[in-house]
């Protein structure tokens, strides 16, 4: 068998029709940017009697619709490609795209069904459902739930496990056969090529969007849960209280973030368990965050405060025990208690040596490392979410309906969390979008510098800078993960940019 | 200045002129075959309620519609000349030098990186090119003629250093600079207080005879057309549904919509239980669910059904009359003399006891002189200078004075947001002045509660209608459960008289006066005694004004709470008080019943008040006192008498006291009290204000 080509049997056809509609684009654009240098303009609209507007076509437009017809040629090529692949019955012809392509099937599905559903209810869905009424939100949203997706079906995509080596593949070229595949029925290439270490660059950089898209959102999540919690009360509250948080958000701010998380990962600082403490902070603020949303709202309806709002908070507080301290107080009080039933007897001892070294039935199970990396991803972006909660809360403070609250005898909170917040909560979504990327980013940049994250692990951007090294001989490995970052963060940013487009309409 | 070509036809000509705005959804037409012509010299008014298209008119002549806009019929022609077949260049011309137009905001209007005189020696720079020293002495000239004092400093001032009445002047001055055909006034002292807006309008009115300019004066204020227009154009939902001159459409109005306008401001003369104001009934259509035929049908008295919805109706000159045109079917038919149908006569509610008493109230801020080097000084800021008063169940107080003169500042120190530094306020015999809000209990909190000026800040925007005035029952301990609380809501909403069904309404989806009312019920949610209403419908148009007041008097009479209604605006306030105390500078002035603060002896800021609010009626002959000056600011007050500074009676008390003492609280009638050096016998030569002419 032969290696794949790039687009299989699809290619002598859709190859041509590409390169010529790449150059009608180029070609539009340079007529439409000497029109316009010559003084030619865009045709303005015309108002018919009959209360219609119509244009009429200049060669302005006219090259600015050779650009657009190009630009479609281009769509339509790359949809014929990804279909040519799906369809296609045999690798030789689907080539490294198609292969790709039909890798990704459960991706695509998952993708139409969820703009199919959205957009035929989008006048239901509030702010979500006019996204679909803005293209550059829409192409924004598909990009990121493109990745979203493919972390979701990740084992179903990737077709070698990410630390899987084939050892004759090192730096094979993409499209290489796997030898001895077929046999025990893995599959028969390398999509991508292989890496350094001779393993799959496709598959490495699909189980990468799981670590990449695990960790950001919640890490941002966090960051944004701390921030609102410190935020509101320097806003509204101010005074010497602002005065001290803003000031160590400065500090914090003026910190070089690389040296940052030097400091943190370094093992005598670990060993004096700094990330702990801060862990133990910021993990708490959250906490405090949702009791007291939940208290001041019901604290007329005591039933949902004792059956609702207490035992949430409860939960969260042994998840949060678990998690941080590695303590789960429900063991710890039932191993004690029967150990001292049994005292004596060789189950008193087994009780102990339970009680020592256990798994917290509640709580997230954090590898070290990671944890660090939350931290630490936590604690620089909170501050600049502190001060961006912060300017709203002292603009909307002003506002009548928080002096109506005061005026009923509403306490602080519940004016700082149902009257100010939810208000605020516009330009909070769209920055919220905008911080998931820069958070990628700073996840990628961590992995580049090997800070944190295990370096065997497909992170993406550990595996750009084992790439890195070898990138003039072999720049394959490192470009897919590249490129999947790139997308991620523009996709986050475009629909950030939808997003807001869309919540100023109202 | 005499530079300008004569030119003896109309200045503006617009003839069926539509407007529309273009949306991804459809179009929506904003102005709709309007017609006005604007001789040389003349002052067009443009009257209407917010969203009848006034504004649009002015921005079609301007030719600045903004991206949508489209001007879809119809010609705009300046001195002849079509505006709408300009090129941009061609009109880049005429606008700022043939055309100046002043906005609403000052402060948006000027660049505030840029001096003062920078930006005025621009216009004949750019317009003129004339030399920087000509373009100096024109500014100076033209700041000198808008009466600001000391001209060169003005000049060398950036716009922040300005008060809001001197920036509009400038505005004035910018706009005057090019010497314009043609002015248009946006409601150019909307954002102004009253003193000011009087001495701005004077100013106003004497620029456009000095220089023969003619204006397009736009504004929801028919007492300000009447002041300084010679005709005046009545708009409807797009339309222009009845205009002519002055004389002709106050007095002679042949239009149902402009009769209602009229019926639903209080004028001289119309009392809150004898003559009660007569709301519009309806809402104002939405520009894309407009009715067929005429507009204004569906709120109509006269409407007749298959007649006045069956086509377009076009403007209908009446005989007789000086281009008087209507643009109704029946105008012809309809009996325009016939008195008011009766409206309900109520009784006058008694008067009970003394719920809340303020006795010698002060209230001081300490403002850090500076931030960085305070070194423990700091000024003091009298927001309120020994306020007492006293108001009793069921009696409306009325809290009249201007931006600054510590309203806002009473209200929060008796809501509780505020301490007061010294002085008592006695609530049912309970001192409450030093209780902040989070000590007070709950039946003191839900006894005081209070309406909010502006509509559309008054509700929480994220949070149902519902849901807002259940929690404010919650928070008041009203009803057992959820089910009890949200019965109790229902009936509140019962109360303001809206529909049921807006409990599940978004603040968004509610008009001005519909949120107003919500802002009401929510007040009244824990069985308020005394609300504290400040300025309830200044924000509001005028036809919903007047419904949303007469909610106001009707749910008070029935609660028998006691209304301190905060107020610049004097014809509401004698339409509906019962009490007047008029506030300067954190003083009261003058404190009596409402006819004694409206008729002489006044106080001498009272009487300033009562001449600067326009009125319209053109039967009302008004005595013209302009204040000179800005109110002065509260961190600087002068010396004596607070109001010395603009009195015009000064110099008729002896020994220069108003400057070196206050005066004292002088008591003349029955509870009507002055502050006021001014001897008794000048004050009993004072004659009235306000003279309504004998029909």
């Amino acid at each position: 068998m032969e290696p794949l080509t790039w687009s299989g049997s699809l290619g002598p056809y859709l190859n041509p029709i590409l390169l010529i509609a790449v150059g009608v684009f180029a070609l539009g654009f340079v007529l439409n940017f000497a029109m316009t240098l010559v003084g030619l303009r865009q045709a303005e609209p015309i108002v018919n009697p009959d209360h219609t507007i119509s244009y009429r076509m200049g060669p302005v437009d006219m090259a600015l619709a050779l650009m657009r017809y190009a630009v479609f040629a281009v769509l339509a090529v790359c949809v014929i490609y990804i279909l040519g692949g799906i369809l296609q019955p045999s690798m030789e012809a689907k080539g490294i795209i198609g292969g790709v392509a039909a890798q990704y099937m459960p991706v695509w599905i998952a993708l139409v069904v969820t703009y199919v559903v959205s957009i035929r209810f989008k006048r239901r869905l509030g702010l979500y459902g006019k996204l679909f009424d803005n293209l550059v939100g829409m192409i924004g949203f598909g990009l990121v739930m493109f990745w979203v997706y493919t972390a979701i079906f990740a084992p179903m995509i990737a077709t070698y496990g990410p630390l899987d080596v084939a050892a004759s593949l090192r730096n094979a070229p993409p499209g290489s056969l796997v030898p001895g595949a077929s046999a025990d029925g893995a599959f028969p290439y390398y999509l991508l090529g292989g890496d350094a270490g001779a393993r799959d660059v496709f598959s490495r950089m699909v189980m990468g969007a799981r670590e990449v898209l695990t960790i950001a959102p919640f890490a941002t999540l966090f960051a944004f849960m701390v921030g609102i919690t410190l935020g509101l009360p320097a806003g509204y509250i101010g005074g010497r209280f602002d005065t001290l948080i803003t000031f160590l958000a400065n500090l914090v701010l003026a910190f070089p973030v690389i040296l940052l998380f030097y400091l943190l990962v370094t093992p005598e600082i670990v060993e004096a368990g700094v990330p702990v403490y801060m862990a133990s902070v910021l993990f708490i603020l959250p906490i405090i965050f949702l009791w007291v949303l939940l208290y001041s709202r019901y604290r007329a309806q005591p039933h949902i405060i004792k059956w609702v709002a207490i035992p949430i908070t409860v939960f969260l507080l042994l998840i949060y025990l678990g998690t941080v301290f590695r303590f789960d107080p429900i063991v710890w009080f039932a191993t004690s208690f029967i150990g001292y039933l049994n005292q004596g007897n060789p189950v008193s001892e087994w009780m102990t040596s339970t009680r020592e070294a256990y798994e917290p039935l509640i709580g997230i199970p954090i590898d070290g490392n990671l944890l660090i990396v939350f931290v630490s991803v936590v604690f620089v972006n909170s501050p600049t979410v502190f001060r961006i909660v912060r300017g709203l809360v002292l603009d909307i403070k002003t506002r009548d309906y928080v002096a109506a609250a005061q005026t009923r005898g509403e306490g602080p909170w519940y004016i700082m969390l149902w009257e100010i917040l939810p208000n605020a909560r516009g330009p909070l979504i769209v920055d919220f979008c905008l911080r998931i990327g820069y958070t990628t980013i700073l996840l990628g940049t961590l992995g580049f510098f090997g800070l944190g994250v295990n370096p065997e692990s497909p992170n993406w951007g550990s595996t750009i800078n084992e790439g890195r090294r070898l990138l003039t001989v072999y720049p394959h490995p490192p470009l897919p993960p590249a490129l999947a970052l790139m997308t991620l963060v523009l996709g986050l940013n475009l629909l950030a940019d939808g997003l807001r487009e869309e919540s100023l309409k109202d | 200045m005499a530079d300008r070509e004569a030119y003896d036809g109309p200045i503006l000509e617009i003839e069926n002129l539509s407007i529309s705005f273009f949306t991804r959804l459809r179009e929506i037409p904003a102005v709709m075959d309007f017609s006005t012509t604007v001789m040389p010299g003349e002052a067009m008014g443009l009257v209407g309620e917010s969203g009848c298209g006034k504004s649009t008119v002015a921005l079609g002549v301007m030719q600045d519609l903004g991206v949508n806009g489209r001007i879809v019929g119809g010609s705009i022609k300046f001195k002849g000349r079509n505006l709408n077949e300009m090129s941009r260049e061609e009109l880049a011309k005429i606008r700022g030098k043939e055309i100046a137009m002043i906005y609403q905001e000052p402060m948006a209007s000027l660049n505030p990186a840029m001096r003062i005189g920078k930006q005025l020696m621009e216009v004949p720079m750019i317009h003129e090119g004339v030399s920087e020293k000509e373009a100096y002495q024109r500014a100076l000239e033209v700041v000198t003629d808008v009466r600001l004092p000391d001209p060169e400093r003005m000049l060398s001032a950036f716009p922040h250093q300005l008060s809001g009445g001197q920036q509009q002047r400038i505005v004035i001055a910018l706009a005057l600079m090019a010497n314009p055909s043609l002015l248009i006034l946006d409601e150019p002292t909307t954002a102004l207080d009253v003193t000011v807006e009087a001495a701005v309008v004077e100013l106003v009115k004497d620029l456009g005879k000095k220089y023969g300019t003619s204006m397009l004066f736009i504004s929801h204020n028919l007492g300000l057309i009447l002041e300084t227009c010679d005709r005046l154009c009545v708009m409807y939902s797009g339309e222009a549904v009845e205009t002519g001159s002055i004389e002709d459409v106050f007095d002679k109005m042949r239009h149902p919509y402009t009769q209602a306008l009229f019926r639903s401001i209080p004028l001289p003369g119309a009392d809150k239980n004898s003559r009660p104001l007569v709301a519009i009934p309806g809402n104002f259509p939405l520009p894309h669910e407009r009715p067929r035929g005429c507009n204004f049908g569906p709120r109509c008295d006269y409407f007749e059904g298959g007649r006045c919805d069956a086509a377009d109706i076009r403007m209908d000159a009446i005989e007789g009359d000086d281009r008087h045109d209507s643009r109704c079917l029946k105008f012809r038919e309809i009996d325009w003399n016939a008195p008011i149908a009766a409206a309900i006569e109520t009784k006058k509610a008694e008067i009970g006891e003394v719920v809340i008493k303020v006795d010698n109230l002060k209230k001081y801020y300490e403002v850090a002189a500076s931030a960085l080097f305070s070194h423990g000084e700091t000024k003091v800021v009298k927001a309120n200078e020994s306020l007492s008063f006293e108001a009793r169940e069921s009696e409306t107080l009325a809290i009249v004075g201007e931006s600054g003169c510590g309203k806002s500042t009473l209200a929060k120190v008796l809501m509780g947001l505020e301490t007061a530094t010294d002085g008592h306020v006695v609530l049912d015999n309970k001192g409450i002045e030093s209780v902040p809000i989070q000590e007070r209990d709950t039946s003191t909190v839900s006894s005081i509660q209070m309406v909010f000026q502006n509509p559309f800040d008054t509700l929480n925007p994220s949070m149902a209608v519902g849901r807002q005035i259940i929690r404010a029952l919650e928070v008041f301990k009203i009803g057992k459960n959820e089910a009890a609380r949200r019965q109790r809501m229902l009936e509140l909403l019962d109360l303001v008289k809206l529909p049921r069904a807006f409990a599940d309404r978004m603040p968004r989806q509610l008009s001005g006066g519909q949120k107003q009312r919500v802002g009401i019920a929510r007040a009244f949610a824990g069985g308020a005694r005394i609300v504290v209403a400040d300025e309830p419908v200044s924000a509001l148009d005028v036809s919903v004004q007047a419904a949303v007041t007469d909610l106001l008097m009707e749910i008070q009479r029935n609660e028998k709470t006691t209304l301190l209604f905060i107020s610049h605006d004097l014809s509401i306030v004698r339409y509906l008080s019962d009490r007047v105390m008029v506030m300067y500078l954190g003083h009261v002035v003058e404190i009596g019943s409402t006819d004694q603060v409206f008729s002489p002896p006044y106080h001498p800021y009272t009487e300033a008040l009562l001449s600067a609010v326009p009125i319209a009626d053109t039967s009302v002959e008004k005595e013209h006192i302009v204040l000179e000056g800005d109110i002065p600011s509260a961190m600087n007050p002068p010396p004596g008498c607070p109001f010395q500074t603009r009195c015009r009676w000064k110099k008729d008390v002896p020994g220069g006291l108003c400057d070196t003492e206050v005066p004292p609280m002088k008591t003349l009638d029955s509870g009507h009290q002055i502050k006021c050096h001014l001897a008794d016998d000048i004050l009993a030569r004072m004659t009235p204000v306000i003279k309504v002419a004998a029909e």
